[in-house]
C-alpha cells in the first residue's frame, strides 16, 4: 500500500515531504522481554530475557541476569536453564521434537511468568524458486518458498529472509486460509519498496512451521510495521502466549534453511 | 382516505378542533428559468408570519386556512420575493415561478427563509446551497460537497484532503449518504481525495447530525441527503469545467418543453496523463470517472416520474501485476403524486451497489479478490398536510441486502468457501410537525425497524473468538429478526423575534456495519450485516440549542450541545485476519461508545462579505471488550478543538475572493512508550490506546473567482486557488523507525502530503 500512496502522490504532483521530528513521548518502558525458541534442530536452545528501554535511549537493552528459567515438556522432562551471558539462558538436555508441548516458567525480579507452546509437525521446504515480474519498468525478482501444505486446515508458517547475511525486516507469516493443501506459490515480498534482490545476491530463507499463537504475534507485528494506506491498524503490543505482564514470545517451531543465489 | 384519517387521529393527539370551514392552498414553487423545483422555499401569510409552510423535496406545498382575505408571500434564498393577495373561499392550486436575483451574495450554508433557524423544529441541520460552493476554496480546485460540509461544526474530516467525515463522534460508516434516496456505500474516489458527488449535477444537500425525522433511518450519526438536479425543462444548457486534475461536462434540457427534462453530467480525472510522462510510472493507471443522469416526466398535473442514476468507477493499476477498481452504481425510480390538495405521495424503487475487484498477477499466480454489497429498496412515503398546525409524514420502507464478503478466485482460493448473505431491513414510520402556537413547534415521531437474517448460509456463534455453535439457515428460510423502536423528538421554542431555544432527543439504529482495521478508509473495507454475534448498533442522542439572529437576520448565531450514547459497537480484535479469515465474525469485538460536545456557528448571511465561523469542542470515546484492557479510550476521530472560518468577499460584480482557515487538534493516536529487541529487530512497546495526539493541524486556503461578462448565452468563470497558503506541513502520518544513519538509535519521521497546491479551473455554461 505504501507504493499506492507514492503513485497518487506523483500523479497529483503533491509537494509533500518527510522530515525527522522530535515528539514528547510518554515513557513507560522497563518491561520484561522474553524471547524463547525451541526448534526441531539439535540444542541447546536459548531463552533471552531483557528489559525494554525508552524510545529516546540508544538501542541497548539491559539483560536480566539472575532469572530462574525452567522448561518442561509433556514427557515430564524438566530442564533448568543456565545463564550464558547477555541475557541468554541455555538448555542443558531438552530435545525439540514435533508434536511435543513445552512449558516455560521464568522467575525474575520477584515475578513469575509462564508460557506454553506446541511444536507443529515438520513440513519440508522443498526449494526456493525465483519469480520474475515487471514493476515500474523494471524487472523484479522475489523468492517463492516451495512447500506442500498438508490437506488438514490450520497450518502456519514463518519465513526469515536474509540477503547477503543481512536480515530483511519484513515479517513473513503465511497460513492456509487460502489454498489449503496446495503447493505454495506466494512469494516473499518485502514491505520495504526499496528492497530489491540484485544479480549475485545470496538469499537465505529459513522456514518455520509455527503455532497459531506465534502466527498471531508476528502477523500483528507485520500489520503494524507494513503500514496500511494510512499507517496501518492502531498499534498495540502484539498478543502473545506469555502469562504475566511480559513482552515477547515463546515459540516451539520447526526450522529448515535453504539458500539461493540470484543469477 | 378515511381510514388513514382515523388512524392518525388515534395515534396523534395534537389536534385542535376547528369549527370553521377550511380551504386549502396547494401547488408547487419552481425556478422560472429552469423549471427546477425549489426545495424548502417558504410560503407565509402576511400578518401571520409564523404560520408559514415550506415546500417539500419535490417543491410541493399545502396549507389550509379559514375563509378570508390573505396576502401570501413566497421566499427563497437568491430569488426575488413574490406576493399575491386573494380571497379564499374555495380550495385553490397556485404554482409559483420564481426569478433568481441578479447579484447573489448570500452565504453558502443558508436557510431558505431568513429566520428559518429560529422558526423550525430542526436541530443539527444545515442545508448547502450548491450555487455558491464553487467559491469556497478546496484542494485541486475541484469544488466538493463533502469537503465543504467538513467546515461545519460537528462534522470532522477523516484526514487532510479526504472526503470522508465523522459526525459528532460517529465513525465514517455511521453516516447515511443518500443520492436521490439511494444509499451510497463508499462516497469517495481515489482513496478519499475526491467525493463521489459531481457538483454540477447536484441541486441541494442537507446534513442532519443525528436528529433526523423518522423517514430517515439505518445509520447512527447523520444523514447527508443529496439531491440531483432535475434538468432544465425550458432550454438546453451545456455547462462544464476544465481543471488541472479533472474535467466536467453537463447537458440538460427539455424532453418535452415545460413537461419533462433530463440532465447528464460526467466527470473524469486525467492524472494518468501525468503518469505517462514519468518513465518510472508509465505502465500505471490511475483515474476515476462518474456519470450522473436524471430524467423526469410529467404525466399530468398531479403525477410525475423521476428516473435517476449514478455510475462511478475508480481504476488503479501497477503494470499488469496489481490492479484494483471499485465503484458505486445507484438507480432511483420515483413516482410523485399529488393525491389531493392535502396529501402528497412518493413511491420509490431504489437500487444501490458497491463493489471492488482486485487483480493480482505475479509469476505463477493470477487471482482476483472480489466483494460487493447490493440493495433493492422500496419506499412509500406520504405527506399529509392535515391543517395549518399539523403536517404528518408516514410511510414504509423495505430493503433487501445482499452482501458478498471478500472472496479469492483464480490460482488462489479460499480454503473454506465464503457464502454471500442476504437480509431484509424493514421499517414503518410516522412523524408529525406540530405548530402548537406562535412560540412552540414540535417535530416528533416514531420509527419501527426490523432486520431479518435470510437463509442460504451458515451463521456461526463465537464466544471470545471460539466457535461454539453453527446455525444452518436453509435457502428460503428466515433466521433471527432484530426489532427496534426509534422515538425522535425536536422542540423549538421561539423566545422572541430574534431568538429561540431548541431541544431534541433521537434514537437511531444501524444494521449494517463497516469493518475497517486501518486508521482510515480503504475501498476494501468490508460491510457486514447483523448476525447472531453482531447486533444492531444503537445511538441515543440528546441535544440542546440556542439560536439568535441579529440585524434583521443578517447575522446568525447558533449554539448546540449534545450527548450521545452508543451501544453494540463493532471493531476488529488485535491481529485480526481481515481478508482471509474463513469467517470474519471470528475476528470481531464488541463494545460501546459515548460522545459529547459543544458546537458554535456564527454566520453573516448577506452583504459583500459573507461566511461563517464554526467551532466544535468535543470528546469521543469507545469501550470495546478486549481492547485497551477493557478501559475507555479515545476514538481515533476524537479531536478536542475544531475551528473553521470560511469567507467570501465580493470585490466587484466580476471578482470575488474567498478564504478558508482551519485549525484542529490532532487525531488521537498511540505512540510507543518504549522499545525492545526480538530476533534482531527493534519492536516498539505500547501502553494505552490513543492517549497521544498527532500534531495540531492548521491551514489557510485562498481562491479568487472571476466571472466574465456574459456574451450572448455564453457565461464563464475562472477560478484560481491556492491550497495551504503558508505551506504548513500538516502531519499525514508519523512513523517510528530505526535511524537509517545510526543503528544504535531510533527516530520519528513525519510525512506531510500537501504543501502549496495551486490550481486553476475554467467553468463555462451556454
Amino acid at each position: 500500500m505504501k507504493s499506492l500512496v507514492k503513485l497518487i502522490a506523483i500523479a497529483f504532483l503533491f509537494t509533500g515531504c518527510k522530515k525527522v521530528i522530535q515528539l514528547d513521548l510518554t515513557n513507560n518502558a522497563d518491561k520484561l522481554v522474553i524471547e524463547g525458541n525451541i526448534t526441531n534442530q539439535a540444542g541447546p536452545y536459548f531463552v533471552k530475557i531483557t528489559k525494554s528501554v525508552n524510545f529516546n535511549q540508544t538501542n541497548t537493552y539491559p539483560p536480566v541476569t539472575n532469572a530462574f528459567v525452567v522448561i518442561t515438556d509433556n514427557t515430564n522432562l524438566r530442564d533448568t536453564l543456565t545463564y550464558a551471558g547477555n541475557g541468554n539462558y541455555k538448555t542443558n538436555k531438552l530435545i525439540g521434537v514435533e508434536g511435543r508441548t513445552y512449558t516455560l516458567t521464568v522467575t525474575a525480579e520477584g515475578k513469575n511468568y509462564s508460557a506454553k507452546s506446541t511444536m507443529p509437525a515438520f513440513i519440508s521446504l522443498d526449494s526456493l524458486r525465483l519469480s520474475y515480474s515487471i514493476a515500474n519498468g523494471k524487472e523484479r525478482v522475489n523468492v517463492i518458498p516451495r512447500y506442500a501444505d498438508p490437506s488438514v486446515l490450520g497450518n502456519s508458517y514463518r519465513f526469515i529472509q536474509k540477503i547477503n547475511n543481512k536480515l530483511d525486516e519484513t515479517y513473513y507469516v503465511f497460513n492456509d486460509n487460502l489454498n489449503n493443501g496446495l503447493p505454495n506459490q506466494r512469494p516473499l515480498r518485502s514491505s520495504d519498496p526499496d528492497l530489491e534482490l540484485l544479480k549475485g545476491d545470496q538469499v537465505q530463507v529459513e522456514m518455520q512451521c509455527i503455532s497459531p499463537d506465534t502466527y498471531a504475534y508476528f502477523y500483528s507485528l507485520g500489520q503494524q510495521s507494513g503500514g496500511g494506506f494510512r499507517g496501518g491498524s492502531a498499534p498495540a503490543n502484539p498478543p502473545n502466549n506469555i502469562i504475566g505482564d511480559a513482552l515477547g514470545i515463546f515459540s516451539a517451531h520447526t526450522s529448515q534453511i535453504k539458500t539461493v543465489r540470484i543469477p | 382516505m378515511k381510514i388513514f384519517y382515523l388512524f392518525f387521529l388515534a395515534v396523534l393527539c395534537s389536534f385542535d378542533s376547528y369549527a370553521q370551514q377550511k380551504f386549502t392552498i396547494s401547488g408547487s414553487i419552481k425556478d422560472n428559468q429552469t423549471g427546477e423545483a425549489l426545495i424548502g422555499a417558504a410560503l407565509q401569510i402576511e400578518d401571520k408570519l409564523r404560520s408559514g409552510v415550506s415546500t417539500n423535496d419535490y417543491g410541493f406545498y399545502s396549507i389550509s386556512l379559514p375563509k378570508g382575505k390573505y396576502t401570501i408571500r413566497v421566499n427563497y434564498v437568491g430569488y426575488a420575493e413574490q406576493r399575491i393577495t386573494l380571497v379564499l373561499d374555495s380550495s385553490v392550486v397556485i404554482n409559483w415561478k420564481m426569478d433568481g436575483k441578479k447579484e447573489l451574495t448570500e452565504v453558502v450554508v443558508a436557510s431558505k427563509r431568513k429566520d428559518d433557524n429560529l422558526a423550525k423544529a430542526t436541530m443539527g441541520t444545515e442545508i448547502l446551497n450548491m450555487k455558491d460552493i464553487s467559491k469556497v476554496p478546496v484542494i485541486f480546485g475541484e469544488k466538493d460537497l463533502l469537503k465543504t460540509i467538513q467546515l461545519l461544526p460537528g462534522v470532522k474530516s477523516a484526514g487532510e484532503g479526504n472526503s470522508g467525515f465523522y459526525v459528532r463522534g460517529g465513525s465514517a460508516d455511521q453516516n447515511l449518504v443518500l443520492l436521490d434516496e439511494a444509499p451510497v456505500y463508499n462516497a469517495s474516489h481515489l482513496l478519499g481525495f475526491f467525493s463521489t458527488f459531481n457538483s454540477d449535477a447536484i441541486k441541494d444537500a442537507t446534513i442532519i447530525k443525528g436528529n433526523s425525522p423518522t423517514q430517515y433511518g439505518g445509520r447512527l450519526s447523520s444523514v447527508l441527503d443529496v439531491k440531483m438536479k432535475e434538468g432544465n425543462n425550458k432550454d438546453f444548457n451545456v455547462s462544464g469545467g476544465l481543471g488541472l486534475i479533472s474535467s466536467r461536462l453537463s447537458i440538460e434540457g427539455p424532453i418535452e418543453k415545460e413537461k419533462s427534462s433530463f440532465i447528464v453530467s460526467g466527470r473524469r480525472t486525467y492524472a494518468d496523463v501525468f503518469l505517462q510522462a514519468a518513465p518510472d510510472f508509465k505502465d500505471n493507471t490511475l483515474y476515476f470517472y462518474d456519470v450522473n443522469t436524471k430524467a423526469n416526466f410529467k404525466i399530468n398535473d398531479k403525477n410525475r416520474l423521476y428516473l435517476s442514476g449514478y455510475f462511478g468507477r475508480d481504476v488503479l493499476s501497477f503494470s499488469n501485476s496489481f490492479g484494483i477498481d471499485w465503484g458505486n452504481n445507484t438507480g432511483t425510480l420515483r413516482w410523485n403524486s399529488v393525491v389531493n390538495a392535502k396529501l402528497f405521495s412518493n413511491t420509490s424503487i431504489i437500487y444501490s451497489k458497491y463493489n471492488y475487484n482486485i487483480k493480482i498477477k505475479n509469476g505463477e499466480t493470477d487471482f482476483n479478490i472480489n466483494s460487493n454489497i447490493r440493495d433493492w429498496n422500496l419506499k412509500q412515503d406520504f405527506s399529509y398536510y392535515l391543517n395549518p398546525k399539523n403536517a404528518i409524514r408516514f410511510g414504509v420502507n423495505a430493503i433487501h441486502h445482499t452482501i458478498a464478503p471478500s472472496t479469492f478466485t483464480g490460482t488462489v482460493n479460499n480454503s473454506i468457501n465464503k457464502d454471500g448473505r442476504e437480509s431484509l431491513e424493514n421499517a414503518v414510520y410516522i412523524n408529525n410537525n406540530y405548530k402548537a402556537n406562535d412560540k412552540l413547534t414540535l417535530d416528533y415521531g416514531l420509527r419501527f425497524s426490523a432486520f431479518t437474517l435470510l437463509g442460504g448460509t451458515t451463521y456461526n456463534i463465537y464466544n471470545n473468538g471460539v466457535k461454539t455453535e453453527s446455525i444452518v439457515l436453509a435457502k428460503g428460510s428466515a433466521g433471527k429478526t432484530y426489532y427496534n423502536l426509534e422515538p425522535r423528538l425536536t422542540a423549538n421554542f421561539r423566545i422572541n423575534e430574534e431568538s429561540s431555544i431548541k431541544a431534541g432527543f433521537a434514537r437511531n439504529t444501524q444494521n449494517l456495519h463497516l469493518l475497517s482495521n486501518s486508521t482510515s478508509s480503504n475501498p476494501t473495507d468490508q460491510w457486514i450485516g447483523n448476525s447472531y454475534n453482531v447486533k444492531p448498533e444503537i445511538a441515543d442522542q440528546l441535544s440542546l440549542g440556542y439560536a439568535r439572529n441579529f440585524k434583521d437576520n443578517t447575522y446568525e448565531l447558533g449554539v448546540e450541545v449534545y450527548y450521545k450514547d452508543l451501544q453494540n459497537q463493532v471493531d476488529y480484535k488485535e491481529a485480526a485476519d481481515v481478508n482471509t479469515a474463513p469467517d470474519v465474525e471470528s475476528e470481531l469485538l464488541y463494545g460501546k461508545g459515548r460522545a459529547y460536545g459543544l458546537e458554535l456557528i456564527a454566520k453573516k448571511k448577506s452583504g459583500r462579505l459573507t461566511g461563517w465561523i464554526s467551532f466544535t469542542l468535543s470528546k469521543t470515546e469507545r469501550l470495546i471488550t478486549g481492547i485497551n484492557n477493557n478501559n475507555w479510550y479515545n476514538a481515533k476521530q476524537d479531536r478536542t478543538h475544531d475551528l473553521a472560518i470560511a469567507t467570501i468577499y465580493q470585490i466587484t460584480p466580476k471578482w470575488s475572493l474567498s478564504g478558508v482557515f482551519i485549525y484542529n487538534t490532532g487525531n488521537a493516536v498511540t505512540f510507543p512508550t518504549g522499545k525492545y529487541n526480538l530476533g534482531g529487530q527493534t519492536i516498539f512497546q505500547y501502553s494505552n490506546r490513543n492517549v497521544n495526539r498527532m500534531p495540531d493541524n492548521h491551514r489557510l486556503d485562498f481562491s479568487a473567482t472571476y466571472e466574465r461578462p456574459k456574451k450572448g448565452r455564453y457565461q464563464s468563470t475562472w477560478n484560481f486557488s491556492l491550497y495551504n497558503v503558508y505551506g504548513r506541513e500538516n502531519a499525514y502520518s508519523i512513523a517510528f523507525q530505526d535511524d537509517p544513519n545510526d543503528a544504535t538509535k531510533t527516530q520519528t519521521e513525519q510525512t506531510a502530503l500537501f504543501r502549496w497546491v495551486p490550481s486553476v479551473t475554467y467553468n463555462f455554461k451556454f
